[in-house]
Protein backbone atom coordinates (compact mmCIF):
# COMPACT_ATOMS: atom_id res chain seq x y z
CA UNK A 1 0.00 0.00 0.00
CA UNK A 2 2.25 3.13 -1.18
CA UNK A 3 1.82 6.19 0.33
CA UNK A 4 -1.68 8.15 -1.07
CA UNK A 5 -3.92 5.51 0.46
CA UNK A 6 -7.12 4.13 2.26
CA UNK A 7 -6.70 0.92 4.45
CA UNK A 8 -9.87 -0.08 6.16
CA UNK A 9 -10.27 -1.98 8.94
CA UNK A 10 -13.23 -4.52 9.13
CA UNK A 11 -14.22 -7.50 10.51
CA UNK A 12 -17.70 -10.67 10.14
CA UNK A 13 -18.27 -9.89 14.08
CA UNK A 14 -17.62 -7.56 17.07
CA UNK A 15 -15.01 -7.69 19.53
CA UNK A 16 -12.08 -9.00 17.09
CA UNK A 17 -9.74 -6.38 18.30
CA UNK A 18 -10.60 -3.77 15.44
CA UNK A 19 -10.63 -0.75 16.72
CA UNK A 20 -7.49 -1.71 19.06
CA UNK A 21 -5.72 -2.20 15.77
CA UNK A 22 -6.95 0.64 13.91
CA UNK A 23 -5.04 2.68 16.78
CA UNK A 24 -2.11 0.87 17.40
CA UNK A 25 -1.49 1.01 13.46
CA UNK A 26 -2.36 4.90 12.94
CA UNK A 27 0.07 5.31 15.90
CA UNK A 28 3.31 3.19 14.63
CA UNK A 29 2.42 4.51 11.02
CA UNK A 30 2.65 8.22 12.60
CA UNK A 31 5.59 7.70 14.51
CA UNK A 32 7.48 6.43 11.53
CA UNK A 33 7.05 9.66 10.34
CA UNK A 34 4.13 9.46 7.99
CA UNK A 35 1.07 11.57 7.89
CA UNK A 36 -1.71 9.64 9.19
CA UNK A 37 -5.80 10.18 9.72
CA UNK A 38 -7.68 8.05 11.93
CA UNK A 39 -11.37 7.94 10.92
CA UNK A 40 -13.91 6.24 13.29
CA UNK A 41 -16.78 5.01 11.09
CA UNK A 42 -17.99 2.77 13.84
CA UNK A 43 -21.26 5.02 14.30
CA UNK A 44 -23.05 2.35 15.79
CA UNK A 45 -21.05 1.46 18.49
CA UNK A 46 -18.17 4.45 18.83
CA UNK A 47 -14.99 3.42 20.55
CA UNK A 48 -11.93 6.00 19.58
CA UNK A 49 -13.56 8.83 22.19
CA UNK A 50 -12.37 6.46 24.71
CA UNK A 51 -9.06 5.92 23.39
CA UNK A 52 -8.45 9.50 23.25
CA UNK A 53 -10.80 10.89 26.24
CA UNK A 54 -13.08 12.73 24.66
CA UNK A 55 -16.25 13.42 25.86
CA UNK A 56 -17.21 16.63 24.18
CA UNK A 57 -17.07 17.95 20.82
CA UNK A 58 -18.75 20.13 18.23
CA UNK A 59 -18.50 18.37 15.41
CA UNK A 60 -18.28 14.58 14.78
CA UNK A 61 -17.27 12.05 12.12
CA UNK A 62 -21.86 11.98 11.68
CA UNK A 63 -21.87 15.08 11.34
CA UNK A 64 -19.66 15.46 8.38
CA UNK A 65 -21.47 12.48 6.39
CA UNK A 66 -24.70 13.88 7.08
CA UNK A 67 -23.26 17.43 5.23
CA UNK A 68 -23.41 19.82 8.60
CA UNK A 69 -19.85 20.78 8.78
CA UNK A 70 -17.25 21.11 7.09
CA UNK A 71 -13.68 18.04 7.42
CA UNK A 72 -11.70 20.38 9.12
CA UNK A 73 -14.23 20.67 12.25
CA UNK A 74 -14.20 17.10 13.10
CA UNK A 75 -10.21 16.63 12.37
CA UNK A 76 -7.72 17.18 15.27
CA UNK A 77 -4.28 16.62 15.50
CA UNK A 78 -3.11 14.20 18.12
CA UNK A 79 0.27 14.02 17.27
CA UNK A 80 1.81 15.06 20.53
CA UNK A 81 0.07 12.93 22.52
CA UNK A 82 1.32 10.09 20.45
CA UNK A 83 4.86 11.55 20.19
CA UNK A 84 4.88 11.48 16.39
CA UNK A 85 7.20 12.40 13.66
CA UNK A 86 4.38 12.59 10.85
CA UNK A 87 0.69 13.64 12.09
CA UNK A 88 -2.04 12.08 13.24
CA UNK A 89 -5.25 13.50 12.80
CA UNK A 90 -8.35 11.73 14.37
CA UNK A 91 -11.78 12.30 13.73
CA UNK A 92 -14.34 10.79 16.06
CA UNK A 93 -18.08 9.13 15.70
CA UNK A 94 -21.05 10.57 18.21
CA UNK A 95 -21.05 8.09 21.08
CA UNK A 96 -24.23 9.56 22.48
CA UNK A 97 -27.16 7.09 22.12
CA UNK A 98 -29.24 10.03 20.22
CA UNK A 99 -26.62 9.67 17.22
CA UNK A 100 -26.44 6.00 16.97
CA UNK A 101 -30.18 6.06 16.95
CA UNK A 102 -29.87 8.35 13.99
CA UNK A 103 -27.09 6.54 12.65
CA UNK A 104 -29.08 2.97 12.40
CA UNK A 105 -32.47 5.22 11.35
CA UNK A 106 -31.04 6.77 8.26
CA UNK A 107 -32.41 6.35 5.18
CA UNK A 108 -31.03 5.00 1.46
CA UNK A 109 -30.69 8.67 0.21
CA UNK A 110 -28.78 9.92 3.35
CA UNK A 111 -27.00 6.52 3.26
CA UNK A 112 -25.81 7.27 -0.42
CA UNK A 113 -24.76 11.22 0.72
CA UNK A 114 -22.81 9.40 3.67
CA UNK A 115 -20.76 7.50 0.50
CA UNK A 116 -20.17 10.61 -1.89
CA UNK A 117 -18.97 12.66 1.68
CA UNK A 118 -16.77 9.79 2.50
CA UNK A 119 -15.26 9.46 -0.76
CA UNK A 120 -14.99 13.54 -0.41
CA UNK A 121 -13.28 13.45 2.45
CA UNK A 122 -10.49 10.96 1.19
CA UNK A 123 -9.60 12.96 -1.67
CA UNK A 124 -9.34 16.26 0.74
CA UNK A 125 -6.81 14.26 3.37
CA UNK A 126 -5.15 12.89 0.39
CA UNK A 127 -4.88 15.71 -1.79
CA UNK A 128 -5.32 18.90 0.32
CA UNK A 129 -3.90 17.54 3.52
CA UNK A 130 -0.92 15.65 1.72
CA UNK A 131 -1.80 12.32 4.38
CA UNK A 132 0.00 9.56 3.56
CA UNK A 133 -2.40 7.17 4.99
CA UNK A 134 -6.10 7.21 5.64
CA UNK A 135 -7.50 4.04 8.04
CA UNK A 136 -10.83 3.96 8.86
CA UNK A 137 -12.27 2.01 11.36
CA UNK A 138 -15.85 0.79 10.59
CA UNK A 139 -18.43 -1.26 12.63
CA UNK A 140 -18.71 -5.46 12.01
CA UNK A 141 -20.77 -6.78 9.25
CA UNK A 142 -22.39 -6.27 6.11
CA UNK A 143 -23.88 -2.79 7.31
CA UNK A 144 -24.56 0.61 4.95
CA UNK A 145 -21.61 1.90 7.04
CA UNK A 146 -18.91 -0.81 6.78
CA UNK A 147 -19.57 -1.48 2.91
CA UNK A 148 -19.59 2.54 2.52
CA UNK A 149 -15.87 2.08 4.13
CA UNK A 150 -15.27 -0.47 2.35
CA UNK A 151 -16.44 1.11 -1.21
CA UNK A 152 -14.10 3.51 0.04
CA UNK A 153 -10.79 1.79 0.07
CA UNK A 154 -7.60 0.75 -1.50
CA UNK A 155 -7.39 -2.07 0.61
CA UNK A 156 -9.05 -3.56 3.50
CA UNK A 157 -7.62 -5.51 6.18
CA UNK A 158 -9.74 -8.09 7.53
CA UNK A 159 -9.70 -9.27 11.70
CA UNK A 160 -10.82 -12.09 12.11
CA UNK A 161 -10.42 -14.81 15.22
CA UNK A 162 -10.72 -18.32 15.52
CA UNK A 163 -14.10 -18.49 16.15
CA UNK A 164 -15.65 -20.85 13.78
CA UNK A 165 -18.49 -18.12 12.90
CA UNK A 166 -16.10 -15.28 12.28
CA UNK A 167 -14.16 -17.41 10.13
CA UNK A 168 -17.28 -18.59 8.09
CA UNK A 169 -18.83 -15.06 7.93
CA UNK A 170 -15.24 -13.19 7.13
CA UNK A 171 -15.21 -15.66 4.08
CA UNK A 172 -18.58 -14.42 3.19
CA UNK A 173 -17.57 -11.57 2.84
CA UNK A 174 -14.66 -11.33 0.94
CA UNK A 175 -16.70 -13.24 -1.63
CA UNK A 176 -19.79 -11.71 -1.62
CA UNK A 177 -18.36 -7.97 -1.05
CA UNK A 178 -14.55 -7.66 -1.60
CA UNK A 179 -14.83 -9.27 -4.90
CA UNK A 180 -18.04 -7.10 -6.13
CA UNK A 181 -16.42 -4.41 -5.02
CA UNK A 182 -12.98 -5.39 -6.68
CA UNK A 183 -11.06 -5.06 -3.60
CA UNK A 184 -7.79 -5.71 -2.47
CA UNK A 185 -7.85 -7.54 1.09
CA UNK A 186 -5.75 -8.47 3.62
CA UNK A 187 -5.94 -10.74 6.50
CA UNK A 188 -4.90 -10.46 10.13
CA UNK A 189 -5.98 -13.38 12.59
CA UNK A 190 -6.30 -12.25 15.89
CA UNK A 191 -6.74 -13.69 19.40
CA UNK A 192 -5.45 -17.30 18.22
CA UNK A 193 -5.46 -19.65 21.75
CA UNK A 194 -1.02 -18.79 22.27
CA UNK A 195 0.17 -22.21 22.57
CA UNK A 196 -1.12 -23.31 18.66
CA UNK A 197 1.13 -20.50 17.67
CA UNK A 198 4.41 -21.70 19.78
CA UNK A 199 5.73 -24.04 17.44
CA UNK A 200 6.79 -22.61 14.34
CA UNK A 201 5.73 -25.67 11.68
CA UNK A 202 2.30 -25.40 13.45
CA UNK A 203 2.12 -21.93 12.91
CA UNK A 204 3.02 -22.15 9.47
CA UNK A 205 0.33 -24.77 8.74
CA UNK A 206 -2.57 -22.43 10.36
CA UNK A 207 -1.43 -19.39 8.48
CA UNK A 208 -1.85 -21.84 5.22
CA UNK A 209 -4.81 -23.01 6.30
CA UNK A 210 -6.02 -19.78 6.87
CA UNK A 211 -4.33 -18.84 3.34
CA UNK A 212 -6.42 -21.79 1.63
CA UNK A 213 -9.29 -20.71 3.40
CA UNK A 214 -9.60 -16.96 2.73
CA UNK A 215 -8.23 -17.22 -0.67
CA UNK A 216 -6.04 -14.40 0.56
CA UNK A 217 -2.41 -13.35 1.98
CA UNK A 218 -2.59 -13.68 6.00
CA UNK A 219 -0.34 -11.51 7.23
CA UNK A 220 0.10 -12.68 10.62
CA UNK A 221 -1.19 -14.83 13.69
CA UNK A 222 -1.26 -12.49 16.85
CA UNK A 223 -2.43 -14.68 19.45
CA UNK A 224 -4.36 -13.87 22.48
CA UNK A 225 -2.44 -11.47 25.07
CA UNK A 226 -4.68 -11.48 27.85
CA UNK A 227 -2.38 -7.75 28.93
CA UNK A 228 -3.84 -5.91 25.98
CA UNK A 229 -7.42 -7.02 27.22
CA UNK A 230 -7.04 -6.31 30.73
CA UNK A 231 -5.72 -2.94 29.76
CA UNK A 232 -7.89 0.48 29.77
CA UNK A 233 -9.67 1.71 26.43
CA UNK A 234 -7.25 4.72 26.70
CA UNK A 235 -4.26 2.81 26.55
CA UNK A 236 -2.19 2.71 23.26
CA UNK A 237 -0.18 -0.20 23.35
CA UNK A 238 2.33 0.90 20.53
CA UNK A 239 2.67 4.19 22.62
CA UNK A 240 2.52 2.92 26.36
CA UNK A 241 4.47 -0.57 25.96
CA UNK A 242 6.63 -0.53 22.71
CA UNK A 243 8.18 -3.50 23.86
CA UNK A 244 5.20 -5.61 24.37
CA UNK A 245 5.17 -8.76 21.93
CA UNK A 246 1.88 -7.68 20.65
CA UNK A 247 3.29 -3.67 19.67
CA UNK A 248 5.73 -5.49 18.25
CA UNK A 249 3.53 -7.75 15.97
CA UNK A 250 1.81 -4.61 14.88
CA UNK A 251 5.04 -2.86 13.92
CA UNK A 252 5.43 -5.90 11.67
CA UNK A 253 1.97 -5.77 10.32
CA UNK A 254 2.16 -2.07 9.58
CA UNK A 255 5.40 -2.82 7.27
CA UNK A 256 3.58 -5.93 5.67
CA UNK A 257 0.67 -3.26 5.11
CA UNK A 258 2.91 -0.84 3.50
CA UNK A 259 4.60 -3.39 0.99
CA UNK A 260 0.91 -4.58 -0.03
CA UNK B 1 -0.35 16.14 -41.44
CA UNK B 2 -3.04 14.88 -43.70
CA UNK B 3 -3.43 11.41 -40.94
CA UNK B 4 -4.01 14.85 -38.12
CA UNK B 5 -6.18 16.26 -40.33
CA UNK B 6 -8.47 12.93 -40.52
CA UNK B 7 -7.87 12.10 -37.43
CA UNK B 8 -9.17 15.40 -36.35
CA UNK B 9 -12.31 15.13 -38.87
CA UNK B 10 -13.13 11.67 -37.48
CA UNK B 11 -13.26 13.33 -33.91
CA UNK B 12 -15.65 16.22 -34.95
CA UNK B 13 -17.79 13.78 -36.64
CA UNK B 14 -18.07 11.52 -33.98
CA UNK B 15 -18.65 14.38 -31.05
CA UNK B 16 -21.72 14.95 -33.73
CA UNK B 17 -22.61 11.51 -33.56
CA UNK B 18 -22.48 11.21 -29.30
CA UNK B 19 -24.86 14.86 -29.36
CA UNK B 20 -27.02 13.10 -31.78
CA UNK B 21 -27.21 9.91 -29.85
CA UNK B 22 -27.62 12.20 -26.51
CA UNK B 23 -30.65 14.03 -28.34
CA UNK B 24 -32.34 11.06 -29.01
CA UNK B 25 -31.85 9.54 -25.79
CA UNK B 26 -33.35 12.51 -24.47
CA UNK B 27 -36.26 11.94 -26.57
CA UNK B 28 -36.70 8.42 -25.53
CA UNK B 29 -36.76 9.53 -22.35
CA UNK B 30 -39.78 11.94 -22.50
CA UNK B 31 -41.70 9.75 -24.37
CA UNK B 32 -41.83 7.43 -21.31
CA UNK B 33 -42.17 10.16 -18.61
CA UNK B 34 -45.86 9.95 -18.40
CA UNK B 35 -45.61 6.52 -18.32
CA UNK B 36 -43.60 5.97 -15.78
CA UNK B 37 -44.82 8.65 -13.32
CA UNK B 38 -46.09 8.07 -9.92
CA UNK B 39 -43.45 5.42 -9.15
CA UNK B 40 -42.44 4.82 -5.92
CA UNK B 41 -40.27 7.80 -5.13
CA UNK B 42 -36.74 7.25 -3.57
CA UNK B 43 -36.84 3.79 -4.90
CA UNK B 44 -34.12 4.42 -7.03
CA UNK B 45 -31.92 5.62 -4.79
CA UNK B 46 -27.92 4.89 -5.84
CA UNK B 47 -26.93 3.89 -2.11
CA UNK B 48 -24.34 1.38 -1.56
CA UNK B 49 -26.85 -1.84 -1.63
CA UNK B 50 -28.22 -0.71 -4.96
CA UNK B 51 -24.66 -0.74 -6.71
CA UNK B 52 -23.74 -4.38 -4.93
CA UNK B 53 -26.95 -5.48 -6.82
CA UNK B 54 -25.81 -3.72 -10.06
CA UNK B 55 -24.26 -5.27 -13.19
CA UNK B 56 -20.48 -5.46 -12.76
CA UNK B 57 -20.10 -2.96 -15.85
CA UNK B 58 -22.26 -0.82 -14.39
CA UNK B 59 -21.05 -0.63 -10.50
CA UNK B 60 -18.26 1.57 -11.65
CA UNK B 61 -19.87 4.25 -13.41
CA UNK B 62 -22.37 4.50 -10.47
CA UNK B 63 -19.75 4.36 -8.00
CA UNK B 64 -17.79 7.15 -9.65
CA UNK B 65 -20.97 9.58 -10.35
CA UNK B 66 -21.53 9.15 -6.17
CA UNK B 67 -18.07 10.10 -5.60
CA UNK B 68 -18.47 13.08 -8.43
CA UNK B 69 -21.72 13.95 -7.17
CA UNK B 70 -22.75 15.89 -10.64
CA UNK B 71 -20.98 15.56 -13.48
CA UNK B 72 -20.61 15.03 -17.54
CA UNK B 73 -19.54 12.02 -19.29
CA UNK B 74 -16.03 13.23 -19.82
CA UNK B 75 -15.70 13.73 -16.25
CA UNK B 76 -16.41 9.92 -15.82
CA UNK B 77 -14.35 8.47 -18.17
CA UNK B 78 -11.52 10.32 -16.66
CA UNK B 79 -11.56 8.69 -13.58
CA UNK B 80 -12.48 5.15 -14.62
CA UNK B 81 -10.32 4.89 -17.69
CA UNK B 82 -12.79 3.80 -20.01
CA UNK B 83 -14.22 5.80 -23.05
CA UNK B 84 -16.56 8.58 -23.05
CA UNK B 85 -18.65 7.12 -25.21
CA UNK B 86 -19.24 3.79 -22.96
CA UNK B 87 -19.39 6.04 -20.06
CA UNK B 88 -22.26 7.94 -21.90
CA UNK B 89 -23.60 4.90 -22.25
CA UNK B 90 -23.62 3.42 -19.00
CA UNK B 91 -24.76 6.69 -17.64
CA UNK B 92 -28.21 7.05 -19.54
CA UNK B 93 -28.43 3.12 -18.52
CA UNK B 94 -28.78 3.87 -15.36
CA UNK B 95 -30.87 6.92 -16.10
CA UNK B 96 -33.53 4.53 -17.59
CA UNK B 97 -32.89 2.54 -14.92
CA UNK B 98 -34.61 5.54 -12.34
CA UNK B 99 -31.01 5.66 -10.67
CA UNK B 100 -29.58 8.72 -12.10
CA UNK B 101 -30.73 12.40 -13.26
CA UNK B 102 -29.82 13.95 -16.00
CA UNK B 103 -30.19 17.32 -17.27
CA UNK B 104 -29.26 19.29 -20.05
CA UNK B 105 -27.18 22.73 -20.14
CA UNK B 106 -26.21 23.94 -23.73
CA UNK B 107 -24.18 21.27 -25.60
CA UNK B 108 -23.47 19.20 -21.88
CA UNK B 109 -25.62 16.68 -20.65
CA UNK B 110 -25.07 16.31 -17.03
CA UNK B 111 -25.82 13.53 -14.85
CA UNK B 112 -25.81 13.34 -11.03
CA UNK B 113 -27.38 11.59 -8.44
CA UNK B 114 -29.66 13.47 -6.93
CA UNK B 115 -32.09 15.97 -8.02
CA UNK B 116 -30.44 19.38 -6.96
CA UNK B 117 -33.30 21.78 -7.23
CA UNK B 118 -36.40 22.16 -8.42
CA UNK B 119 -36.72 22.32 -12.17
CA UNK B 120 -33.02 21.41 -12.24
CA UNK B 121 -32.03 18.02 -13.37
CA UNK B 122 -35.31 16.52 -13.61
CA UNK B 123 -35.40 12.22 -14.25
CA UNK B 124 -36.70 12.08 -17.77
CA UNK B 125 -38.15 8.19 -16.89
CA UNK B 126 -40.71 9.29 -14.21
CA UNK B 127 -39.81 10.81 -10.80
CA UNK B 128 -39.79 14.08 -10.73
Amino acid sequence: MNPGAVLTVHSYKGGTGKSIISTNLATILSREGNNVSLIDLDLRAPSLDKVFGVKRREFWVNDFLDGKCKSSDILFDVSKVTKSKGRLFVALANPSIEAIREAITKDRKGEMRALHRLLMLNEHLLEKMAMDYIILDTNPGMSYASINSVAAADLVLVISTWDASDLAGAQGMVSELYNILEKRAIVLMNKIPEQLLIDKAMRKRLADQFKKAFKLPVIDLLPCYCEVLRQERSTIMALERPKHPFSRSLVEVAKRIKEK
Amino acid sequence: MEMSAQRHKLDKVLARIERKIDLILEGVGKGHRTKCAGEVKGAGALDIMTLLSLPDHLRKTALTLIKLGRAIADDVAKETGRARAIESAYLNQLVRMEYVWRKRVGKRVYFSVEEKAKGKGSHPYGRK
